[in-house]
């Protein structure tokens, strides 16, 4: 079917995120020591590098859940003002090109015939 | 007994709170001309407590457990999370629950064969708190919210999601008190939050569904909008229109759909719907 059901229900990036988001000290970790908070949830060496290179197409194959992977990259990138043009954002631009362009190209369709 | 006095459903699209100026002035108008209407026909209700579904983002159920439904039985809902604050641009808010009729949802579904996990504390994001900013700005109304899983695999379908509706209807309506009750559907319409497809709207999907909606035929949007094709105008996001699914239950006839944007800037189809009759 589509994309969400293309997570990994049982991978440990999906449980490390739910504990992480809400708690001040490890989001701050989360910055500051991503590869020693990995080791600590059990993510594998893939897991890890797709997170450390803000990349969303290597974290959804992998089978990080959708939902988690504009919250990984705020966590990066921080929460706020999080519009089309947010650094979190770009990382998708970069990861979907195609995707990308096709919405963008929608917008201005959108836009132009008002 | 408690009675269904009001039946609406709207969009909880964080840009709507969070980086709202970044859409056309058009869809701004739109937006607040139609969540202003949403909120004059509530206040005509005069509903003693809202009874909002909506759905859980990962953020009170890890995925190792994501329950159906899950409902705030507390005495007083505070949100939004905290770092999702942030992310909405919104302040602390708090508004009173209605515990005794919260735990009667619980274990009046229990006697039916309906299961709701319950949490006493409950955690918001966006699905509670951008409809109560618009709708309940003043925390006029008391707040039972009841969220859903549609978003961790196995999802489920329209049908399992009206019957929750009728069987939730039921269980409201025989609760022995005098409540006057609105239910608020939040969600939707197209989009596919953290997906490749994170900056697409399907307009074609929205103003189908809305049309749909307008006929206020149950039976043909159960047979025509089935679960393949929400995810198909954008997986797991399209799918927290199960929450107005829901909603239909409760009502007859045709809604008003007060407004629709294709909102790119927002990440989501967006509209805002009022019914205008309760089923009987």
């Amino acid at each position: 079917m589509g994309n969400v059901e293309r997570c990994d229900k049982t991978l440990p990036t999906n449980e490390m995120i739910f504990r992480v988001r809400g708690d001040a000290a490890l989001r701050a970790r989360f910055v500051s020591d991503l590869e020693g908070l990995a080791r600590e949830f059990g993510l594998s060496r893939a897991e890890y590098e797709a997170l450390r290179d803000k990349d969303p197409r290597r974290m959804m194959d992998l089978g990080v859940h959708q939902y988690y992977v504009p919250q990984i990259l705020r966590l990066f990138f921080g929460a706020s003002h999080n519009s089309n043009a947010h650094a979190a954002l770009e990382c998708y631009k970069r990861a979907f090109p195609e995707e990308t362009a096709q919405a963008m190209a929608l917008q201005e369709r959108l836009e132009r015939g008002r | 007994m408690a009675q269904i006095v009001a039946a609406m459903a709207m969009t909880h699209s964080p840009g709507l709170t969070g980086w709202f100026t970044r859409a056309s002035q058009e869809y701004q108008q739109l937006a607040l001309q139609a969540t202003a209407e949403m909120r004059r026909r509530l206040e005509a209700a005069r509903p003693d407590v809202l009874v909002m579904f909506s759905n859980d983002h990962l953020l009170n159920w890890p995925i190792n457990n994501t329950p159906e439904y899950t409902v705030g039985i507390a005495d007083e809902h505070v949100g939004p999370a905290e770092w999702f604050d942030e992310w909405l641009a919104m302040e602390k808010y708090r508004v009173a629950g209605h515990s005794a009729l919260a735990r009667w949802i619980v274990n009046d579904g229990a006697r039916r064969g309906l299961a709701l996990a319950y949490l006493r504390q409950m955690q918001y994001d966006d699905g509670i708190s951008v409809p109560t900013h618009y709708l309940n700005p003043d925390a006029q109304f008391r707040l039972i919210p009841v969220t859903m899983n549609c978003t961790v695999p196995p999802i489920p379908t329209p049908e399992r999601a009206y019957r929750v509706g009728t069987l939730m209807r039921e269980i409201l309506r025989a609760h022995p008190g005098n409540e006057r009750i609105a239910v608020i559907a939040t969600g939707g319409l197209s989009h596919e939050p953290g997906g490749p497809r994170y900056f697409w709207v399907d307009e074609e999907f929205d103003r189908w569904f809305l049309d749909l909606l307008k006929r206020g035929d149950h039976e043909a949007l159960l047979r025509e909008c089935t679960l393949e094709r929400m995810e198909a105008a954008g997986s797991g996001g399209t799918a927290e229109l199960l929450a107005w699914v829901l909603v239909l239950a409760f009502t007859q006839g045709p809604a008003d759909v007060l407004a629709y944007m294709p909102a790119v800037a927002w990440r989501s189809g967006t509209g805002m719907v009022v019914w205008n009759e309760m089923a009987k």
